[in-house]
């Protein structure tokens, strides 16, 4: 899967030997190591790997929350380059949407200002339209008036959605969507992420350690120890589960090979 | 639970600097003016420098006993608000009501205590000012020595103790009264009505200020300066009525400046606007303070301008020296509460606004630039600085107005605008420099580790 598509007109994601170390002192950490890969558009891709083997870092950096250390980032073509924070979240607003696991909605915004908010900061006009027809969308078109506050996970997290996808970004970055979910509302969310790509072409990259989330995805890529360990394809919870014990044996061998 | 409350001291020095330094400044002060008693009660003292000294001594230390115990309790509840959620866990693992209570009074007690025993070397410095200004200005006999003693130590101590317990108390009450589920809604989700009590008192506090303000026109109208007596409480329970009606008043406020605020302010004012609608509770809180500085300085300090300004009255039973104390005392309390009013003002807005840390940073990742989460909090910070020099001066006019009539037979005072303009300068750049400072501090922290608390 990596690699192999760099030259298509379609790519929403671009590393090219991306790495992020962390701290400067005795005992950097090593978080993304030398990490290249392309994701076409319209795709639906899940980032795998145990806990602390980059995912989050990997996310950060690709969405532009983070700088790397070294390599390069480009998102429908654009390089993202450093600048200050201004520069950073212009260029997010306009090419980037987000779902987190803790949601991050405002909560002193009503379900729809939250939903036209990111439009407004681009000082766009807030299609207050649009806005509805998406949440209608992921079944919220009774709740606009709400507040966060007076909704369950399960329903603040599509409002996360609905708010990543009214500014048809050029990708959507999800950093572990449903780990603050009951399985109820996890795969409702789920199914809403692959219909966003199956349906409107939205490109998705999630990170997860869940394989049942991960099998929603059109592919896998692993991470162990912040190197890409592998892909597959047309992923299914079985096929995921096995691959990633086996990471697990690979990362415990690592450290003999190691830097 | 008392061993619990040194321990939750220790690791959260932060949230207890206001509350340390308010008891402190009070202790300091109190102290400084009880001294002046146990000096009164020396060897060798006349009647007049007695009476001089006693009433200073019982002035100060009154609206000492008042304003820290405000400052305290406008402290605590904020260190307490923001630890909601540790309240909410205590309980939840079985805390009853009582022992969260006993907690919170105990902290207080353990902060007093010390605030209280450093204040001791300082305000005996300070009290042996006070009688060497006293004497310079020949209020008090030259040959009186200074004493420092019972008198200084008990009501100082005892005044700050009992401050920080009854502050704290009112604090606990409030915490203890929400349940579990509520304390950790409530920092989201704020209702913004007032309690029945709240209105009652604020009423009543609005009805004493206005009968002080009617009382120094129809009973010293040409009595000189004997007309203070009423005019300058009548600015402070005045203020003291509009401050409590923060909430209402905060509401009102915004209600007129949404516009204009959407208009100009573009994304940052319409921010803005949501964000002080729905933290009216937040935004009353540190409403409070400005209304109180801008009120009572005004008031008390235009007061004695005019009285300055105005040819001697007939009618008046005090005497000139007696006068000169008073306009030592007036400055003193208006300095006193001034620096409360400061500390108070900073404490809660940098407090709050630190406490948005997450929120902004959640903004920040749904596309705000920094300058728009900073110009967002400015026009927060206008709104409330517009409300509380707007109130303020309004709780002023009660004493300005009809003390100038009373003096002068006019009702605008013909004193310089100066004093006014200082003011007003001062409360609008405490409050903007406190939000934005805090602020620009809150969004140092990258988005991504804001939001992850
Ligand atoms: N801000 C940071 N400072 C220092 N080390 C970090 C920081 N963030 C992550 N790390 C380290 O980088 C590695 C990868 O972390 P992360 O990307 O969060 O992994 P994952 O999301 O897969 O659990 C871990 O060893 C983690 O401890
Ligand atoms: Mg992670």
């Amino acid at each position: 899967m990596p690699e192999h598509d760099i030259t298509s007109a379609a790519e929403a994601l671009r590393l090219v030997q991306v790495s992020k170390t962390y701290g400067t002192g005795d005992n950097p950490v090593r978080a993304l190591d030398d990490v290249s890969l392309s994701l076409a558009a319209g795709t639906f891709t899940a980032i795998m790997g145990p806990s602390g083997s980059g995912k989050s870092t990997f996310l950060q950096c690709a969405a532009g929350l983070d700088q790397p250390t070294a390599g390069r980032v480009f998102i429908d073509g654009a390089e993202l380059t450093g600048g200050s924070e201004t520069a950073l979240t212009k260029f997010r607003r306009q090419r980037i949407g987000f779902i987190f696991q803790q949601f991050n909605l405002l909560p002193t915004l009503t379900v729809l200002q939250n939903v036209t908010l990111p439009l407004r900061l681009a000082g766009k006009r807030a299609d207050r339209k649009r806005a509805i027809a998406i949440l209608e969308r992921v079944g919220l078109g009774d709740r606009i008036g709400h507040r966060p506050a007076e909704l369950s996970g399960g329903q603040q997290q599509r409002v996360a959605i609905a708010r990543a996808l009214v500014t048809n970004p050029s990708a959507i970055f999800a950093d572990e969507p449903t780990g603050a979910l009951d399985s109820r509302s996890a795969r409702t969310v789920l199914s809403l992420l692959a219909e966003a790509v199956r349906e409107f072409g939205q490109t998705v990259v999630m990170v997860t350690h869940d394989p049942v989330a991960a099998s929603y995805a059109d592919s896998v890529i692993f991470l162990a120890d912040g190197r890409i360990a592998g892909s597959l394809d047309r992923p299914t919870a079985e096929t995921v589960a096995e691959r990633m014990t086996h990471l697990g044996d690979a990362v415990t061998l690592r450290p003999a090979v190691g830097e | 639970m008392f061993g619990l409350a040194v321990r939750s001291l220790r690791h959260r020095t932060g949230g207890f600097v206001a509350s340390f330094l308010s008891m402190f400044l009070g202790a300091t002060v109190v102290m400084a003016f009880a001294a002046l008693l146990d000096t009164a009660g020396g060897s060798g003292v006349d009647d007049v420098s007695e009476e001089t000294l006693t009433t200073m001594a019982l002035v100060v230390g009154g609206w000492g006993l008042v304003i820290v115990l405000f400052a305290v309790i406008s402290t605590m509840t904020l260190s307490v608000r923001q630890r909601a959620g540790e309240m909410a866990l205590l309980k939840s693992i079985g805390a009853t009501p009582f022992q969260v209570g006993r907690m919170i009074v105990g902290e207080a007690a353990a902060v007093a205590v010390v605030a209280a025993a450093l204040a001791i070397l300082p305000a005996m410095g300070a009290g042996r000012l006070l009688l060497e200004l006293l004497q310079n200005t020949d209020q008090v006999a030259e040959g009186i020595s200074y004493g420092f003693g019972t008198a200084a130590l008990s009501i100082g101590l005892g005044v700050t103790f009992l401050a920080a317990v009854s502050g704290a108390i009112v604090t606990a009450r409030r915490a203890t009264k929400q349940r579990a589920k509520e304390a950790m809604t409530a920092v989201t989700v704020e209702q913004a009505r007032m309690s029945r009590k709240r209105v009652i008192a604020a009423i009543a506090f609005l009805a004493i200020g206005l009968n002080c303000a009617i009382l120094t026109v129809a009973l010293f109208d040409d009595k000189g300066i004997d007309a203070m007596q009423t005019a300058g409480q009548a600015s402070i329970w005045f203020s003291i009525g509009l401050a409590l009606f923060a909430p209402v008043l905060v509401r009102a406020v915004t209600a007129v400046l949404a516009g204009p605020l959407r208009l100009l302010g573009g994304i940052s004012g319409y921010l803005a606007v949501e964000n002080v609608r729905r933290r009216t509770q937040h935004m009353a809180g540190a409403l409070m303070p400005i209304i109180l500085f801008t009120g009572i300085a005004t008031g008390t300090l235009y007061m004695q301008s005019i009285e300055n300004a105005a040819p001697p009255a007939a009618g008046s039973s005090i005497p000139a020296d007696e006068a000169q104390a008073i306009e030592t005392l007036n400055f003193v309390v208006v300095g006193m509460l001034s620096v409360f009013a400061a500390i108070l003002v900073i404490n809660t807005l940098v407090a709050a606004t630190t406490y948005r840390r997450r929120e902004f940073g959640q903004q920040r990742l749904a596309g705000s630039t920094p300058p728009q989460v900073l110009s967002m909090v400015g026009m927060e910070g206008v709104v409330l600085a517009a409300a509380g020099v707007l109130f303020g001066s309004i709780g002023s006019i009660v004493t300005v107005f009809p003390y100038s009539l009373a003096r002068t037979g006019e009702l605008l005072p013909d004193t310089t605008i100066g004093i006014y303009v200082g003011i007003v300068s001062t409360a609008a750049v405490l409050t903007l420099a406190s939000c934005l400072g805090a602020a620009r501090k809150a969004i140092r922290v990258p988005a991504v580790q804001a939001v992850a608390v």
